[in-house]
């Protein structure tokens, strides 16, 4: 069903060089609206890289990246006009900033204030413990919160397409669990199409429709989420299946 | 006694100019990470338009310093364009860039040095300096009442635009993670830009004072090494540091200048900094502790 739209998102044969090693060769991977894609991974399979270069935050070496296929600029801020957010690996919240300063750093090309304000409101409905927590520095929350934190701070500037960067990282089961269910929601009610790296393969594929595999740079694999669950050859790469 | 208040006021007369421009130093330090060492070229050029807007222009004072701040903080904005985004494009080791600011610094000394030459000029009296009965406990001088209250204008409104300005959050947050703060939107090529104008604009206000105080020549520049000291006492990047840094050695240098002997003032201003190096090398308000994970 979802097949039929055209992509909102589209990186085509997407090349990033760091100095003289390729970190991602020729990568291409399709979302549509209303969707959440994921895409897994081992550590250094360039899953960063392709959020980062997508976020035109490090350069490309060739490639395309379209947004409703027009192409889309190379400068950061120019993405985020153009409607893509990223919630950073690492979460990268502003520590010596509040909660609130934090969320008006992601509302930053907005400069309706009423909308921003509307905005906030979204942003505490969808998680409560920041209202909690709105006039605490960003740096004294736990590390649930401050994930929390950056991916309100990615709505914040009312993006077409979220993109997640290891959401889960560093984080006991049961926050990833509460975590994780917020994004279903932001996908559900706000109809959001979310773009998630992870190399929690098993979480991410719960959680997403479609999935990409990559290994050193490339594109291994993909399908609906539901079925490289019972993959068996990803069971044993990446879901830490017996045998 | 009345010796010990007059010292005071003069101490924090110099230490809030000493202010001006460590807080200009701190702030592109906090954003870039590299001490900028061609700051002192930006009191220079400041000092200078407001020279020749006097003299040759025939210029009011208001216009004159108004044409000299702006003056700075555009040479700023171009110096960072020539020198440092070139290279801050290509890497980001933060060295180079601290190299390319020494060479911007002598760069600027010495168009000065060929343009109008090296000679030493005095502003036309136009800022009082009469002296003045501080509510008679001490006799101080109008200059050092101007200088400390005019600092202390700019400093509020540094920090009223830091706290209450969208482009003031921007500029916070860049200075936490200056990345990051691109991937929030914004335009970082026109953050650095602001950082640069705001930091050349507070040293051409110094600028203005320091060549009343101590006549105007191509390196007069090189007073810049007191406010880096001053930044390095209070913590390079951090802004409260400068200016209480700046104030601690303002008063060291005029107490000594008035208890014991004018020459002793530098012995005492680096005794201070090898001190603090010492026994906090961060500084008083240095950043130390990292992000949690």
């Amino acid at each position: 069903m979802m097949e039929e739209k055209k992509p909102i998102l589209s990186v085509k044969d997407l090349v990033v060089n760091y100095g003289a090693i390729q970190a991602l060769k020729g990568v291409s991977l399709d979302v549509y609206p209303g969707e959440i894609v994921a895409v897994i991974g081992a550590n250094g399979a360039g899953k960063s890289t392709m959020m980062n270069a997508i976020m035109g935050a490090v350069p490309r070496a060739s490639g395309e990246i379209l947004l409703d296929s027009k192409p889309l600029p190379s400068k950061s801020f120019q993405v985020v006009k153009e409607g893509i957010s990223l919630s950073p690996e690492g979460r990268k919240v502003f520590a010596p900033l509040t909660v609130l300063e934090n969320l008006d750093m992601g509302a930053f090309p907005i400069s309706d204030r009423s909308a921003i304000e509307k905005q906030k409101e979204d942003v505490f409905e969808l998680f409560p413990r920041l209202l909690e927590r709105k006039d605490q520095y960003a740096g004294t929350l736990s590390g649930g919160e401050q994930q929390m934190l950056a991916i309100g701070r990615a709505l914040m500037a009312k993006p077409r397409v979220l993109l997640l960067d290891e959401p889960s990282l560093g984080l006991a089961p049961i926050i990833i669990n509460e975590i994780f269910k917020k994004l279903t929601e932001v996908n559900c009610q706000l109809g959001m199409t979310i773009l998630i790296v992870e190399q929690n393969a098993k979480k991410a594929l719960q959680l997403s429709h479609r999935a990409y595999v990559i290994q050193t740079g490339s594109i291994l694999m993909e399908g609906r989420s539901a079925d490289l669950l019972h993959d068996p050859e990803i069971e044993k790469a990446y879901l830490g299946g017996k045998k | 006694m009345e010796t010990f208040i007059q010292q005071f006021i003069n101490g924090l007369s110099l230490g809030s100019v000493y202010a001006l421009i460590a807080v200009g130093y701190s702030l592109v330090y906090s954003v870039l990470l590299f001490s900028n060492f061609a700051h002192g070229g930006f009191l220079v050029i400041g000092g200078y338009i407001c020279y020749f807007a006097l003299r040759s222009g025939g210029m009011n004072i208001w216009v004159a310093s108004f044409a000299a701040l702006v003056g700075a903080g555009l040479s700023a904005i171009i110096v960072e364009r020539l020198a440092y985004r070139p290279i801050r494009e290509r890497t980001p080791v933060t060295l180079y860039m601290l190299i390319a600011s020494m060479g911007m610094s002598i760069v600027i000394e010495n168009l000065f040095v060929v343009t109008i030459g090296g000679r030493f000029r005095a502003l036309p009296p136009v800022i009082p300096t009469n002296p003045v009965n501080f509510f008679g406990i001490a006799t101080t001088s109008a200059f050092d009442i101007l200088s400390l209250v005019t600092a202390v204008i700019f400093l509020v409104g540094l920090q009223l635009f830091l706290v209450k300005t969208k482009w003031g959050l921007a500029i916070r947050a860049a200075s936490y993670n200056l990345k990051t703060a691109g991937l929030m939107g914004v335009n970082v090529n026109r953050l650095i830009a602001i950082v640069f104008f705001t930091a050349g604009l507070l040293a051409g206000v110094g600028g203005i004072f320091l060549s009343v105080r101590y006549t105007l020549y191509p390196q007069l520049g090189a007073i810049t090494t007191k406010a880096f000291v001053a930044a390095v006492i209070g913590g390079l990047g951090s802004l409260p540091g400068a200016v209480i840094g700046s104030l601690i050695l303002g008063l060291a240098e005029m107490m000594t200048a008035g208890f014991i002997s004018s020459q002793f003032r530098d012995l005492v201003v680096f005794g201070i900094l090898i001190i603090t190096l010492i026994v906090r090398p961060t500084g008083l308000f240095g950043k130390s502790v990292g992000e949690k994970v």
